[in-house]
């Protein structure tokens, strides 16, 4: 097919403010916070929601692993 | 993304201009007289296409890498081939669902059509009850929907509800979700009453744009609940756009989602029941590529040049509000049909949280007065104005007293 589709240039979304910016400076327009900062920061976040998840995880297995002995 | 629904377009579908997703209007008749209706559906059309004309375009479909077909009307069922329809669309390899008022969607219909394959239906409820019963034009079909609603679940069907956002039914969202959920729907889909067909009739009905500043975060707070509940809201392509709300109603599976312009004709069209191909099932015949008794559906797909007013549209095309707005580029005006409903064409959207926000820091809303009627046809659509106006109870607004006429 000659002519493609139109793909919309991207936008990035501030994790301070949650709006979304054209990445196209290093601060948001609407915040002013430092976009990069609050991203590794966000992301920082993330990790350890994950970390707890797993760990709450693993809580769980391990006490339906003793609670299934205990039945036996 | 492989958890996301066949409908939804990646990237590359964009790029490549698959239709993923087509919405296929199979008769205009209806067993409703919804007030809103925006292709005034009742009678059938005269020359709908016939089970073999059907079959044949569900095979060209298929050929073009369609996804999913959603079967519309008026109201499909009332088409006596309507389940050979959907058994074609599932042989073809495609997913079917079925979008209904649910007024005589009986158990047994039901049954019947997930024999036949249909995977899921969306009913359309617009608020409680008597609101409902009002818009719908027919007393009682509120009951029968949420009936349709249980049954669709009953059937192993993944139930949805579509909902009209008005001025009768947007106070009584909150209410209408608890309601759906207790009754199974796991999907909402929400549009705004769109100014076309029998809703040109009827703009007391219609939102005006500072409301938006109402619904945005009533939507952003419902989507957030309903999904602890169970329940994915899906805003319409209508919906937006952008605001601090962006990334919470759209987001299906990362928060990164965001509106990225109306895709009719790039990733989706619509088929009306003579076989008529449009960009988007809810524009008039101006936006038709063609007429699949005429020409074959790739042939129209990929040549018509109706078909190509998205992909090809670029800021320049913008106008009023919209033409300088940030979010330009990438939102180019939100939704082709609800501009084109308001003002004859595409390019400015009132209807658009960000628009609603920045017009409001100045002190500013606003109004849209219909200055001319329509004609009665289905799919026709009247005229709006703009008017721009101080907020009603802002301090300076004795010093904007003067209307403004921005659009139209």
């Amino acid at each position: 097919m000659a002519e493609q589709g139109r793909v919309a240039p991207r936008l990035r979304l501030c994790r301070g403010c949650r709006q979304f910016v054209v990445p196209d400076r290093p601060d948001c327009r609407f915040c002013g916070g430092d976009l990069d900062l609050l991203e590794e920061d966000y992301e920082a976040r993330q990790a350890a929601v994950r970390e707890a998840a797993d760990d709450l995880r693993r809580a769980m297995e391990r006490h339906k692993g003793m609670a299934g002995r205990r039945r036996s | 993304m492989d958890d996301l629904p066949v409908r939804y377009a990646g990237v590359e579908d964009s790029v490549n201009r698959v239709p993923v997703s087509i919405v296929w209007e199979i008769t205009l008749a209806c067993d409703l007289a919804c007030q809103h209706c925006g292709s005034r559906a009742g009678r059938r059309r005269r020359d709908e296409l016939s089970t073999a004309e059907c079959l044949d375009l569900i095979a060209q479909m298929a050929d073009l890498g369609t996804r999913d077909v959603g079967l519309i009307g008026g109201e499909a069922y009332l088409r006596k081939d309507w389940l050979e329809i959907v058994s074609a669309v599932r042989a073809a390899g495609m997913e079917c669902g079925l979008q209904s008022g649910g007024r005589n969607l009986t158990d047994e219909r039901l049954a019947k059509a997930a024999e036949a394959g249909l995977q899921g239906v969306g009913i359309s409820i617009d608020g409680l009850a008597e609101v409902h019963d009002e818009v719908r034009g027919v007393p009682g079909s509120y009951e029968l929907a949420l009936e349709a609603l249980r049954n669709t679940t009953r059937n192993g069907m993944v139930a949805t509800v579509n909902t009209q956002i008005n001025t009768r039914s947007m106070p009584q969202l909150r209410e209408l979700m608890d309601i759906i959920i207790d009754a199974g729907a796991t999907n909402w889909q929400l549009a705004i009453t769109v100014a076309m067909g029998n809703a040109a009739d009827r703009p007391e009905l219609l939102l005006q744009p500072w409301q938006m500043l109402e619904l945005m975060p009533l939507l952003a707070e419902l989507s957030l609940e309903g999904r602890e509940r169970g329940l994915f809201l899906q805003p319409a392509n209508n919906i937006g756009y952008f605001g601090p709300y962006e990334s919470t109603i759209r987001n299906a599976i990362e928060d990164e989602i965001h509106w990225h312009g109306c895709n009719a004709g790039d990733t989706i069209f619509g088929i009306e029941a003579d076989g008529t191909i449009k960009s988007c099932p809810g524009l008039p015949r101006v936006y038709a590529g063609g007429n699949v008794r005429d020409k074959s559906l790739r042939e129209i797909w990929e040549t018509a040049e109706p078909l190509a007013m998205t992909r090809r549209r670029t800021v320049d095309d913008l106008w009023g509000w919209c033409r300088t707005c940030y979010y330009a580029e990438t939102c180019m005006a939100g939704c082709t049909w609800t501009s084109h409903a308001l003002f004859g064409r595409p390019g400015n959207n009132p209807m658009c949280h960000y628009r609603a926000l920045e017009m409001d820091k100045a002190g500013l809303r606003e109004r849209l007065v219909k200055v001319k009627d329509a004609n009665g046809l289905p799919f026709d659509h009247g005229e709006f104005e703009i008017v721009v106006e101080p907020v009603p109870g802002r301090a300076d607004d004795e010093r904007r007293r003067d209307r403004i006429l921005v659009g139209g």
